[in-house]
């Protein structure tokens, strides 16, 4: 007996005759959890949200929620019987209805549900108030995605569906509203899919993030490991923090660069002695000293608020992030020469 | 399998496709079917001039419709006058003046001893004054009559298209150096070019298919040829067979109209980047030219003709005092009411079902549906006619039951099902317009919130598109109380509408007795207009 809360078995998801997602599998085990969808734009994240909500039918493999099926190949359950909320990028808020009704439309089914929310409490909470009586075309986008997040969320469903739902709400709100989003969904169990392009979002909401890179799952594991210890080249590609530099290994805990030299740590994978590898290195693995002798050329450097991120070049060419804390004592122009602390020492090595 | 997939919104479109489908198909078989010997007399002789004379008239009309239509569309879109707010939507009012009631306007003035005649005897006494007015009847009466009754299809299509340039274009057009003149003609009017074609093409199809005023002028064109062969020479077939020629016509005419309109779209901006234009103000004899020719287009186009009829309902009062009023308007609103609701219930079922099932084949069978428009209104009404006859010959008797001519013709159901067919793209488009301005995503949040189809439909579709189906309706009604040829041909045994009974008169050459008739049929169609002209003039 399948006891997970959610599930997708094998299922290929397509949409308009397209295949977008190929023989996905994915479970969410308890009610409340919240898990997150990561990749680039166009490759089939709405559609699985689109087909899980029951807008697009599948033709293989099977999608149950509370162990029942709600799509197969011969079973699709309509959307309006899974109780299933999908809260949709665009503005979807209904034109001829002012912010405050749309919202009560969620209102309609939660009737049942034991722990309701109140319409007063939600509008608050998402910063509604002052256009509640106004109509969708009145507002902004970043309010509708607001309002249709409060419809969403007031419906209380079994499974919400939330389709990039912050991603054209302000940054000064924005930070605040995942906060007591997580709040709220913590509080209510509701258990949910966000899909999104923003790692850190995926990151603070998720309690397990899945990469979808070229049609497939490539990594489905809780945001740390997805970080520190990505399965594929694809996955660090895709997150874009680090790079990959050729290193052979040297020893137990030990490999060697011919631009950075010795690097020690622990490995997360055995590689024998002698190996050519990739290793992964991110921003935070190098720290800056200015009395080391290993010394870079700076070609770029970010100034990102609480850090610079610099861009240095090695001898072969090689261009490597390294972050350095802003309030660092100085800083470092373009084509001046930048000291790496020796030896190097990585907590976690990742090679490929 | 399509048996899996026929439910009522096949069987709706199906239905509705079945219905459009009666007259072109009847139109086009005629060629299997022998004609009286009439038939080569009007080949031989009257042929020609039925194509010739309709040629003359399209031109005529086409050149007037465009200078008046987009001459008063720039004005008002792109300068500011004294009046040019008025303008804006009193132009508009010229659509509620049929082309026959003109006609009768412009004959009673200019006649011998006319309206015109006796404001030069009130004013100079008497005189010989019947030598020097001018006389505006036979073609150029028509052109006349025609263009200032139609020339509102150009007028809103144009103005619409100037009315979405934005200034940025204008502003484009400076900044490049270009003259107030060079910029009309560069960037304005190429820009606006798929809106007045769309117009234009509108117009042809309503002078092709236009019967008051050609047989009132006693112009041979095809439209009266098709009606003669029918009513004169009894000869349904040759009046199919003439139907045939005026279907090729416009059958063109529709074609460039759809490439035209969709056309047009692409002329219409979106909102980003969209700036509202800043109007040019006039002073002086500028505004005062301004003034003029937008005052003469509506006196002429709305005033003279409401004031003739008036004129003459107010001096010979007899008439008035005999006219059944509340008769014809009751059968004018029974017409209207029944037709638009028909209309508005199966375009609803239709285009709801289109988007439901999001079917290819039901898009194509509406986008099918919406050609009854072009077919003018004498050969839809005679190929019903025909449909019927050969339905009722070769199938009705073979079963050996009573006869459905008596039901389908000459009857209300016959007009309303060839109102159906005539009036059914301005249902349609009217209703998809409405749906394309709600997202699909609405309804896929509507059913993730638990709403069945229906209940969406009841609680999202209905009240959204509630003013649009009034607009509708109202679009509708308009049509149908000027409505002539249909009305005139299938009609109950004495019942009249207002525009049958001013027919009537006129061709009993009592022009004043359909005065009072013609006043309330614009009245009506002017209130009508008045309370949808925003509506008119945004879409």
């Amino acid at each position: 007996m399948n006891k997970n809360f959610f599930e997708i078995e094998n299922v290929n998801f397509s949409t308009g005759g397209r295949n977008k997602v190929k023989n996905l599998s994915l479970k969410i085990e308890n009610e409340g959890d919240v898990i997150c969808l990561l990749g680039p734009s166009g490759i089939g994240k709405t559609t699985i949200l689109r087909t899980i909500a029951g807008l697009e039918k599948i033709s293989s493999g099977k999608i149950s929620l509370k162990n029942k099926i709600i799509s197969s190949s011969k079973v699709h359950v309509e959307p309006e019987n899974r109780n299933i909320s999908l809260s949709f990028q665009d503005n979807c808020l209904f034109p001829h209805y002012n912010v405050l009704d749309n919202i009560k439309f969620g209102a309609a089914r939660n009737q049942k549900s034991k722990k309701k929310l109140d319409v007063d409490e939600i509008i608050n909470f998402l910063h509604l108030n002052h256009i509640k009586d106004k109509f969708p075309h009145q507002i902004s986008a970043g309010e509708s995605q607001r309002a249709a997040l409060a419809r969403s969320l007031l419906s209380k469903p079994d499974l919400l569906l939330l389709d990039e739902p912050l991603s054209n709400v302000d940054q000064s709100f924005k930070e605040e509203i995942q906060v007591k989003l997580k709040q709220i969904l913590n509080e209510l169990k509701i258990t949910t899919i966000v899909v999104t392009h923003d790692s850190y979002e995926a990151f603070y909401l998720g309690s397990k993030c899945g990469i979808i890179l070229d049609g497939l799952l490539k990594q489905y594991d809780d945001p740390y490991n997805v970080y520190h210890f990505p399965n594929s080249i694809e996955v660090v590609n895709f997150l874009n923090r680090g790079i990959l530099i050729p290193a052979k290994v040297t020893g137990e805990n030990s490999l060697e660069s011919n631009d950075l030299g010795t690097i020690k740590g622990n490995f997360i994978k055995h590689y024998p002695k002698g190996s050519n590898v990739k290793l992964l290195l991110q921003p935070e693995d190098l720290e800056h000293d200015d009395k080391s002798n290993l010394k870079l050329e700076v070609v770029d450097r970010k100034f990102r608020g609480t850090n610079f991120i610099y861009t240095l070049k090695t001898l072969s060419n090689l261009l490597i992030p390294v972050f350095v804390h802003s309030h660092h004592i100085h800083q470092h122009e373009v084509d001046e020469k930048f000291g790496i602390k020796r030896p190097i020492y990585i907590d976690h090595i990742v090679c490929f | 399998m399509l048996y899996k997939k026929f439910n009522i919104w096949y069987l709706n479109s199906f239905l509705i496709s079945a219905i459009v489908a009666i007259p072109i198909v009847t139109v086009f078989s005629s060629f299997f079917e022998s004609t009286g010997k009439y038939s080569v007399i009007i080949k031989d002789t009257f042929l020609f001039d039925y194509i010739y004379s309709s040629a003359l008239l399209l031109s005529g009309v086409l050149v007037f419709t465009f200078i008046i239509g987009v001459g008063c569309a720039y004005l008002v879109s792109f300068y500011k006058f004294p009046g040019s707010n008025f303008f804006k939507w009193a132009l508009i009012l010229s659509f509620a003046v049929p082309s026959y009631i003109y006609a009768y306007s412009l004959t009673a003035f200019f006649e011998n001893y006319g309206t015109a005649y006796s404001i030069l005897k009130n004013i100079f006494g008497d005189g010989e004054y019947n030598s020097k007015i001018p006389k505006f009847d036979e073609m150029m009466g028509a052109i006349i009559a025609i263009s200032f009754s139609l020339f509102g299809y150009v007028y809103v299509l144009t103005r619409a298209s100037f009315y979405h340039q934005s200034q940025n274009l204008i502003e484009l057009g400076k900044n490049l150096g270009f003259s107030r003149k060079k910029s009309f003609f560069k960037i304005i009017l190429p820009s606006a070019r798929p809106a007045i074609v769309a117009g234009l093409s509108l117009v042809a199809m309503e002078t092709l298919s236009d019967f008051g005023s050609v047989s009132f002028f006693g112009i041979s064109t095809l439209t009266t040829g098709i009606y003669n062969a029918w009513v004169s020479f009894d000869d349904l077939a040759l009046a199919n067979r003439l139907s045939f020629f005026l279907l090729i016509f416009i059958l063109g005419l529709f074609i460039l109209e759809n490439i035209s309109r969709r056309k047009a779209q692409y002329h219409t901006p979106v909102k980003a980047g969209f700036k509202s234009k800043s109007l040019i103000e006039l002073n002086g004899y500028k505004a005062l030219t301004a003034f003029l020719i937008c005052g003469t287009v509506f006196f002429i186009s709305f005033l003279f003709p409401v004031l003739q009829m008036m004129y003459w309902t107010i001096i010979f009062p007899k008439h008035l005092a005999d006219l059944k009023i509340i008769e014809l308007f009751l059968n004018t609103i029974l017409l209207v009411v029944l037709a638009s609701s028909v209309l508005i219930i199966f375009a609803f079922i239709s285009n709801f079902g289109n988007r439901v099932t999001k079917s290819k084949f039901l898009n194509f069978l509406t986008t099918f549906s919406v050609c009854g428009y072009a077919i003018p209104g004498v050969i839809l009404a005679v190929a019903y006619i025909s449909f019927v006859s050969w339905f009722d010959n070769n199938f009705i008797s073979f079963f050996e039951i009573k006869s459905i001519k008596s039901i389908f013709i000459g009857s209300i159901i016959g007009l309303v099902v060839v109102y159906f067919v005539r009036f059914y793209s301005l249902a349609s488009n009217g209703i998809k317009s409405g749906y394309l301005k709600i997202n699909y995503s609405i309804d896929e949040s509507s059913y993730l919130l638990g709403y069945s189809k229906l209940k969406t439909f009841l609680n999202i579709h209905v009240p959204y598109l509630k003013n649009s189906v009034l607009l509708i309706g109202i679009l509708i009604a308009i049509e149908i109380i000027k409505e002539l040829p249909i009305t005139l041909i299938l009609r109950p045994f004495n019942f009249e509408t207002f525009a049958t009974q001013a027919y009537i008169f006129a061709s009993q050459d009592l022009l004043e007795a359909a005065a009072a008739p013609s006043l309330f049929l614009i009245v009506i169609a002017s209130l009508f207009i008045l309370t949808t002209y925003r509506y008119i003039l945004k879409d």
